[in-house]
C-alpha cells in the first residue's frame, strides 16, 4: 500500500492556480476538517477559561488562565518535581520525579526497548534462517493476533500475581510485578505485530550481502547487527512511533493492574481525575487533556511518515 | 574435544545443527512470551470458565457458568462445538487419506502413527498441565502473610508436583512423551529422507481433534444429565433436549436455505429457479419456525449480557457502515486533482491517533446536559430543545416520537457512536485513499472512452476495485466495537446505567466489581465466539463479492 501512496500523486495532479469548478470539493474537504480539529481547537481554547466561561461555551477565553495548567496538572498528578537540596550548602542532592506523565513515559521506554529486545532476534530467525518447524511456529504467533483481548484478560491477570509472587520471593518487594512495571509492559514485549512487520522487511534484504558477509567470516549475530539493523531504521521508527501511542493509549489493563500512582500511566490517570470530579472543573479537565494529547501531536507531526505508512501498510493500530 | 566439536560444525550436517540452534535461541524470548502471554491464555481461559474462581480456583463447575450467562442454549452451543470438532476430526481423516500416496507403504503407517502418539501425547501434557494449575495457582495465596521466601515458594511447588492426580497424570504423561520420543527416533533411523510433516500434522490434528470432540460431547452430555436430573428433583420440566433438538433443526434447515437459495439464484433455467427459490423459501420458513424455541432456551440467561450483546450490535449498525460511507466520500473527493492533499490528509487522522480518553473527555463536555453545553447550543441555533445527551437513558426513538419497535439505543449511546464514527472516519479515509490509489489509470480512460458517467464509473469501476478494501475496514470496524472500551468507560454516566454497557464492558465490570473469574472468562469466551463466527460469515457472505483482480 505504501507504494501506491507514492504513484497517487503521478496519477491526479493538482492543476496551477486555483480552480474555481472544484469550489464543492474543497467546500465538503474543509468542512472535514473543522469537524475533525474543531474540538480539538476548542479543548486547547477551553483549556485557558475560567469554569463559568467553558460552561457558557464561549468560543474563546477572555484572558489566557495559564494557571489552569499548574493547577492541572497538580490536581491530576501528572507531574511533580521535587528538588532536595542541601540545607547547610544548598547544593542539589536528588530529585525525584512523580506523577502519571512520568510513569508513562517510563512505561512507553520500558516496552519499546523491550520489545526491540525481543521481536528483532524473532524477526530475524524468521526472515533469515532454516530451522525445524518454522512455519508452523509463525502460523502459531500469528494466531494469537486473531484472539481479543477481552478473553486475554483474566489469565493474564492470573499469570501476572503467580510470577509477581515468584519474582518477589526472588528479589523481594522490588520484583513484584502487581501494580508495578513488569504487569504493565512485560505481556507486550513479544509483539506478534512488531515481529511481523520487521520479517516483512528483512525479508527484503538482498541474499547477496548476506552472502558476503558470509565469505567474511560472520555468522548470523554478527550480520544481523553490522548489516541488517543499521538497514531497517525505517519500520524501527514506526516500531516505535506505534508503541509510544500504544502505551500512551492504554487503558483498560493498567485499570486492572495499577491500585496506586507508584506506576500508573496517564491514560488511566485522566480518566480518574475525570470521572471522580463530576462535574467538576472541566477547564482543568480540558488542561489536563490538553498534556495529555500534546506528546502524542508533537510525535505525530515529528513523524507522520511512520504513523501514515506504518498503519496503511498494516491496518493496525499499536 | 574442541577440536572434533569444531569439525563437527563445520560439516554440512553440523552447520545444520548450528543454524537451528542459532534460530531457536533466537527465537527464545519471543517464544517464551507468546506461550505465556499468547496461547497459553487462551486454554487457560477456558479452563477458568470451567470452574468457580474467584481471585484464586474455587472448585470445578462444569458448564454452570455458561449456563448462567446463556441460560439452555449454552448446553445447545457446546453440542454444536463438540459436533463441531468431531466433523472436523473426520474432514482432517479424508485430506489425510487423499494424501497418502496410492500404495500404501509402512513408512505411510509408520507416520501416521508416529502422528497419534505425538497428537495423544499433547493431550496428555494439556491434561497434566490443567491438573496441576489450580494447585500451583494458590500457591500465592498458601504463602501470603508467611515470611515469603525463594525456598518456601520451591517447597510449595514441588510439593503440588507431587499431588496425587498431578502425579498419576504426569506418569501418564511421562510414558506417552518417551514413547512418542522413541517412535520418532526409529522413524528417523529407519526412513531418514522419506518423512512429510504434513501427513505427521495431520494425523496430531485428527486424533486431537476427535478425542477433544468426545471429551466435550461427553461433558455437555453429563452437564445436560444433571440439570435435567436437578430439575426433576425440583418438580420442574426442563425441556433442554427439546430445545437441543428443535434449535439444531432449525439451524440446520435455515442453513440448507441459505444454500437452495443461492444455488436459484445462480440458477439460469426459469422453471429451475422458481422452483429453488420456493424450496429455499419455505425451508427458511419452517426453520425460522423451529428456531422459535430459542427463546425459550435463552429465559434463564443473564439479562445484563443479552442486553450487552444487543448494545453491541445497535453500536455496530450505528457506526460501521456511516463510518465507512464517509470515509469513502472523503477518499474519494480527496483522490480528485486538488491542492493541499497532504494537509487534509494528515489533519483528518488526527482524531484517530490522539489518545481515546483525552478526545473522549472533550465530547464528554461537548455533549454535556446543561443548555448552555456545546451541543445544545447548536440545537438552539435550529431551534431544537436541548437534550440532556450523555445522561439521556431514554431511547432515541422514543424522544422523536416514533413507535416502540423503532425505539433504538439510548441517546447516551449514539453519543459514543456519533464519538466512534468521528475518530474512524480518517482511518478509513487513509486506507480507502491507498485502495484508489491501487486502481489502475488505464480503467478509467478506458470508461471514460466509452462515455461512461461519473456516477457509472464510480459504481462499476471504482466500487468493485475496491471491495477488498471495503471489506478488510468493515471486519475491523466490526471487530473494533466488539472491543470497544475506552470511549464507553468514559462517555458512561451513572445516570444511564447499563444502557450503554457493551458486551465487553460488561464482562470487565464483572470481573473488576466481583472478582468473578470464572463467570468473566465464560462470557468474553462467548464474545469470543460470536466474534469468530461473525468474522466466518462475513468471510463467506461478503468475500464472494470481493473482486480481487
Amino acid at each position: 500500500m505504501a507504494e501506491s501512496t507514492r504513484n497517487l500523486s503521478s496519477i491526479a495532479k493538482p492543476p496551477s492556480g486555483f480552480d474555481w469548478s472544484k469550489l464543492g470539493i474543497y467546500t465538503v474537504l474543509f468542512a472535514g476538517v473543522i469537524v475533525a480539529v474543531g474540538p480539538f481547537l476548542w479543548m486547547i481554547s477551553a483549556s485557558f477559561m475560567t469554569l463559568s466561561e467553558v460552561s457558557l461555551t464561549r468560543l474563546l477565553p477572555e484572558n489566557l488562565l495559564w494557571e489552569n495548567y499548574s493547577t492541572a496538572l497538580r490536581r491530576a498528578n501528572f507531574l511533580d518535581i521535587e528538588l532536595v537540596t542541601d540545607p547547610v550548602t544548598g547544593i542539589l542532592q536528588s530529585i525525584s520525579v512523580s506523577g502519571y506523565l512520568w510513569n508513562s513515559l517510563r512505561i512507553t521506554l520500558i516496552s519499546v526497548v523491550g520489545s526491540l529486545a525481543v521481536c528483532i532476534p524473532a524477526a530475524y530467525a524468521f526472515a533469515r534462517m532454516n530451522f525445524v518447524g518454522r512455519n508452523v511456529i509463525f502460523a502459531l504467533f500469528l494466531s494469537t493476533m486473531m484472539i481479543p483481548g477481552i478473553v486475554m484478560l483474566i489469565p493474564h491477570l492470573l499469570t501476572v500475581i503467580w510470577l509477581g509472587r515468584l519474582s518477589e520471593s526472588l528479589f523481594g518487594p522490588a520484583g513484584a510485578w502487581f501494580n508495578n512495571w513488569p504487569s504493565l509492559t512485560v505481556p507486550f514485549f513479544a509483539s506478534v505485530f512488531n515481529i511481523f512487520l520487521l520479517r516483512q522487511f528483512f525479508l527484503q534484504i538482498p541474499n547477496d550481502l548476506w552472502d558476503a558477509a558470509r565469505i567474511d567470516g560472520a555468522g548470523h549475530p554478527r550480520f544481523l547487527r553490522s548489516v541488517v539493523l543499521p538497514l531497517s531504521k525505517a519500520p524501527i521508527m514506526t516500531i516505535i512511533t506505534l508503541g509510544f501511542i500504544g502505551s500512551w493509549n492504554a487503558l483498560m489493563w493498567p485499570l486492572l493492574v495499577t491500585i496506586n500512582d507508584d506506576w500508573r500511566p496517564i491514560a488511566v490517570g485522566l480518566a480518574n481525575f475525570v470521572t471522580a470530579d463530576t462535574p467538576g472543573d472541566l477547564n482543568l479537565q480540558m488542561a489536563a487533556s490538553v498534556i495529555t494529547v500534546i506528546p502524542i501531536l508533537i510525535l505525530y507531526f515529528l513523524a507522520q511518515k511512520q504513523f501514515t505508512e506504518g498503519i496503511a501498510q498494516t491496518g493496525i493500530r499499536g | 574435544m574442541g577440536n572434533s566439536a569444531r569439525e563437527f560444525f563445520a560439516s554440512r550436517r553440523g552447520r545444520v545443527v548450528k543454524e537451528n540452534f542459532t534460530a531457536y535461541l533466537f527465537l527464545a524470548p519471543a517464544a517464551t512470551l507468546i506461550g505465556l502471554f499468547g496461547l497459553f491464555p487462551v486454554a487457560f481461559a477456558f479452563f477458568v470458565s470451567l470452574h468457580r474462581w474467584r481471585r484464586f480456583p474455587d472448585h470445578y463447575s462444569g458448564l454452570a457458568n455458561y449456563e448462567k450467562a446463556l441460560g439452555n442454549l449454552a448446553f445447545i452451543l457446546f453440542f454444536w462445538l463438540a459436533l463441531l470438532l468431531l466433523a472436523t476430526g473426520f474432514l482432517l481423516i479424508r485430506r489425510l487419506r487423499a494424501n497418502l500416496s496410492d500404495s500404501r507403504r509402512v513408512v505411510d503407517y509408520a507416520q501416521i502413527a508416529c502422528g497419534l502418539v505425538l497428537g495423544y501425547s499433547i493431550l496428555l501434557v494439556v491434561d497434566w498441565f490443567f491438573k496441576l494449575i489450580p494447585i500451583v495457582m494458590v500457591i500465592p495465596r498458601q504463602v501470603r502473610g508467611q515470611n515469603t521466601s525463594l525456598e518456601l515458594f520451591m517447597e510449595k511447588l514441588g510439593e503440588s508436583f507431587l499431588h496425587a492426580d498431578v502425579l498419576l497424570a504426569g506418569n501418564q504423561m511421562l510414558a506417552a512423551l518417551l514413547c512418542s520420543a522413541l517412535v520418532v527416533a526409529v522413524l528417523l533411523r529407519r526412513f531418514p529422507h522419506q518423512l512429510r510433516g504434513q501427513v505427521i500434522a495431520q494425523s496430531m490434528g485428527v486424533i486431537t481433534a476427535i478425542l477433544g470432540g468426545i471429551f466435550l460431547l461427553q461433558l455437555t452430555l453429563a452437564e445436560i444429565d444433571a440439570a435435567l436430573a436437578a430439575a426433576r428433583e425440583s418438580g420442574e420440566a426442563l425441556p433442554i433436549w427439546s430445545q437441543l433438538v428443535f434449535v439444531t433443526c432449525g439451524a440446520c434447515l435455515l442453513a440448507l436455505a441459505w444454500v437452495i437459495f443461492q444455488r436459484g439464484i445462480r440458477a439460469t433455467e426459469n422453471r429451475r429457479f422458481l422452483v429453488l427459490i420456493l424450496a429455499g423459501i419455505s425451508l427458511a420458513v419452517g426453520g425460522y419456525l423451529l428456531m422459535a424455541e430459542m427463546p425459550a432456551a435463552l429465559t434463564s440467561a443473564d439479562e445484563d449480557l443479552l442486553q450487552g450483546f444487543w448494545i453491541t450490535i445497535m453500536y455496530a449498525l450505528g457506526t460501521v457502515p456511516v463510518q465507512l460511507s464517509i470515509g469513502l466520500l472523503l477518499a474519494y473527493l480527496l483522490f480528485q486533482p486538488i491542492r493541499y492533499r497532504a494537509f487534509f490528509r494528515m489533519v483528518y487522522f488526527i482524531p484517530y491517533i490522539t489518545p481515546f480518553v483525552a478526545t473522549s473527555i472533550v465530547f464528554r463536555i461537548i455533549f454535556n446536559a446543561p443548555e448552555t453545553a456545546p451541543a445544545n447550543r447548536m440545537l438552539s441555533i435550529f431551534g431544537i430543545e436541548p437534550q440532556r445527551w450523555i445522561l439521556e437513558r431514554n431511547p432515541v426513538g422514543e424522544l422523536l416520537g416514533l413507535p416502540d419497535f423503532l425505539a433504538g439505543p439510548a441517546l447516551a449511546l449514539v453519543v459514543i457512536m456519533i464519538y466512534s464514527t468521528w475518530t474512524y472516519i480518517g482511518y478509513d479515509a487513509v486506507i480507502f485513499l491507498a485502495g484508489l490509489g491501487n486502481i489502475p489509470g488505464e480503467l478509467y480512460e478506458a470508461a471514460r472512452i466509452d462515455g461512461a458517467s461519473g456516477w457509472r464509473i464510480f459504481r462499476h469501476i471504482t466500487l468493485p476495485m475496491l471491495s477488498p478494501t471495503v471489506f478488510f475496514l468493515s471486519l475491523v470496524a466490526i471487530i473494533g466495537t466488539f472491543q470497544a472500551f475506552t470511549q464507553i468507560w468514559i462517555l458512561r454516566t451513572g445516570a444511564v446505567g447499563s444502557k450503554v454497557n457493551t458486551a465487553s464492558v460488561y464482562i470487565f465490570d464483572e470481573l473488576q466489581n466481583s472478582n468473578r473469574y470464572g463467570y468473566a472468562s465464560s462470557m468474553a469466551f462467548v464474545l469470543f465466539a460470536m466474534i469468530l463466527a461473525l468474522t466466518l460469515f462475513q468471510n463467506r457472505v461478503m468475500g464472494r463479492r470481493v473482486f480481487y483482480g
